[in-house]
């Protein structure tokens, strides 16, 4: 657990973007860099990282155990812990601390093959995601006062999304069935995000590889049921997830035919709103989702 | 070994296969012992409503070692990897594992891999990545590259050729 940290000390973090938030997800991105600074942790960019491998573990999940422990390492190289706001990622990486750290021979193994790159994985590094680091290092305490612009009249509906949630076994940031840590944060920042049935839902995300149509149903429903309880916007942390939630939107609505309106936010993007982050800085003009209903609102 | 053994797994991988084949066998073992098919990962499992996924069955099957069944049938492809029957299983048996490693057994017997999953894997060999970086749109209709937005340059392996020889060797073991 990660130890409160005094209000003034700064917290170095390595930032691993992994591919989908770097390579499309700008937005979120975008956001992440602005707030980060903003709340006391600084963020250090490093070359040379990879895909985490867990797109890949339906493929070869050993090839996701030696990605991951590649990207560990490259990090522990610099003496760095690590914020991977992908959900997907912060899973990936997390199991392997988890499978390494009772595998002795399986990590030999892969500190070998990492010998190729001149890495080599100790495992030591602490893991990171946005909301862990924001409720548990940061502090309820310190966002509050950091707040400019609160989040009056806006009720948000959340999504943690699958990766961040489950197996508990392995090690997650938030509670497997109760998740809370997002919805005191918008609480402390003057907004409500209260339950909705269907909050544990998947998006259908990995599906999205082999039966698009599938995946799109799932996303489809959610948001149906999102719309119908009127809330004022839906946040992720997640760029997976995102994805499917904002710039599928409308093909997730023909799926479920249904007329869907849902504005979509990163929760750092919702966060950097109350914090007095100008709209442009937090990527909000790439959001593809309709953000009118919202900004009525907001 | 080329890009392409890898991708499409034109020739079956000894040595992959027997690792699988140790994964699957530790499973098999495993919830032979703790499942009493109480269903309640069918219950929650995500994929079950839309796409008739049944992982107690598939643990069923398991126990039965009717593993040649499994990797010919679709089914195993429909999991969305929520983890929510590992989660909620009174017993602690994580049938998305099971599902993880049939998939792999079916990819390293030189069973068709659906989807984008080779075109992900080659862009993964190539740079590091199973995307490379785009340019999106915008709410006005305009189109922005990361250069744009003023994001640093993107973090992808310095050298892709030591990159490849790494997980290339992992591969490629016997064991």
């Amino acid at each position: 657990m990660a130890e409160k940290k005094t209000k003034d000390q700064k917290i170095k973090l390595a930032l691993f973007p992994g591919c989908s938030m770097p390579t499309e997800q700008y937005g979120y991105e975008l956001s992440v860099r602005e707030v980060m600074p903003l709340v006391g942790i600084e963020l250090v960019d490093l070359q040379g990282f990879s895909c985490c491998g867990e797109p890949m573990k339906s493929v070869n999940a050993l090839m996701t155990l030696y990605l991951s422990a590649r990207n560990i390492a490259l990090a522990e190289k610099e003496g760095l812990d690590i914020l991977a706001p992908c959900a997907m990622c912060h899973l990936a990486l997390s199991d392997c601390m988890h499978v390494l750290g009772s595998d002795e021979s399986l990590k030999k193994r892969i500190n070998e093959k990492l010998g190729s790159e001149d890495l080599e994985y100790h495992g030591s590094a602490k893991l990171y995601h946005v909301v862990d680091l924001l409720y548990d290092v940061v502090g309820l305490e310190k966002i509050e006062e950091l707040v400019k612009k609160p989040l009056k009249d806006i009720s948000v509906a959340t999504h943690y999304g699958c990766h961040l949630l489950r197996p508990t076994v392995i090690g997650r940031p938030v509670d497997a069935e109760q998740p809370k840590k997002m919805e005191e944060i918008i609480k402390i920042c003057g907004g409500s995000a209260p339950f909705y049935p269907e909050k544990l839902d998947c998006c259908g995300g990995i599906v999205q590889f082999n039966l698009l149509e599938s995946a799109l149903t799932k996303t489809g429903q959610k948001l149906k049921a999102v719309k119908d309880a009127e809330f004022s916007c839906f946040v992720d942390v997640c760029p997976w997830c995102h994805k499917m939630f904002d710039a599928r939107q409308q093909k997730a609505a023909e799926t479920v035919a249904a007329k869907l309106d849902v504005p979509v936010l990163y929760f750092t993007q919702l966060l950097g709103l109350a914090l007095g982050v100008d709209s442009k800085k937090l990527g909000l003009f790439l959001n593809q989702s309709p953000m009118q209903k919202f900004e009525e609102v907001f | 070994m080329t890009i392409v053994d890898l991708t499409s797994m034109s020739s079956p991988q000894v040595g992959e296969r027997s690792e699988i084949n140790n994964r699957l066998k530790r499973l098999q073992e495993e919830v032979s012992e703790l499942c009493y098919q109480c269903g309640k990962c069918t219950a929650g499992c995500e994929a079950h409503k839309l796409l008739e996924l049944e992982p107690h069955k598939i643990i069923a099957l398991l126990k039965r070692g009717l593993v040649d069944e499994m990797l010919n049938s679709d089914i195993i492809w429909t999991c969305m990897s929520c983890f929510k029957c590992w989660q909620r299983c009174p017993q602690a048996v994580p049938p998305v594992s099971v599902l993880f490693t049939l998939k792999n057994m079916a990819v390293a017997s030189g069973k068709e891999i659906p989807g984008s999953y080779t075109q992900m894997m080659q862009s993964l060999m190539s740079i590091g990545l199973v995307s490379d970086v785009q340019s999106v749109p915008t709410q006005d209709g305009k189109t922005v590259s990361r250069d744009d937005l003023g994001l640093p340059p993107l973090s992808k392996p310095v050298d892709a050729q030591k990159f490849q020889a790494g997980f290339m060797a992992l591969a490629m073991e016997k064991v």
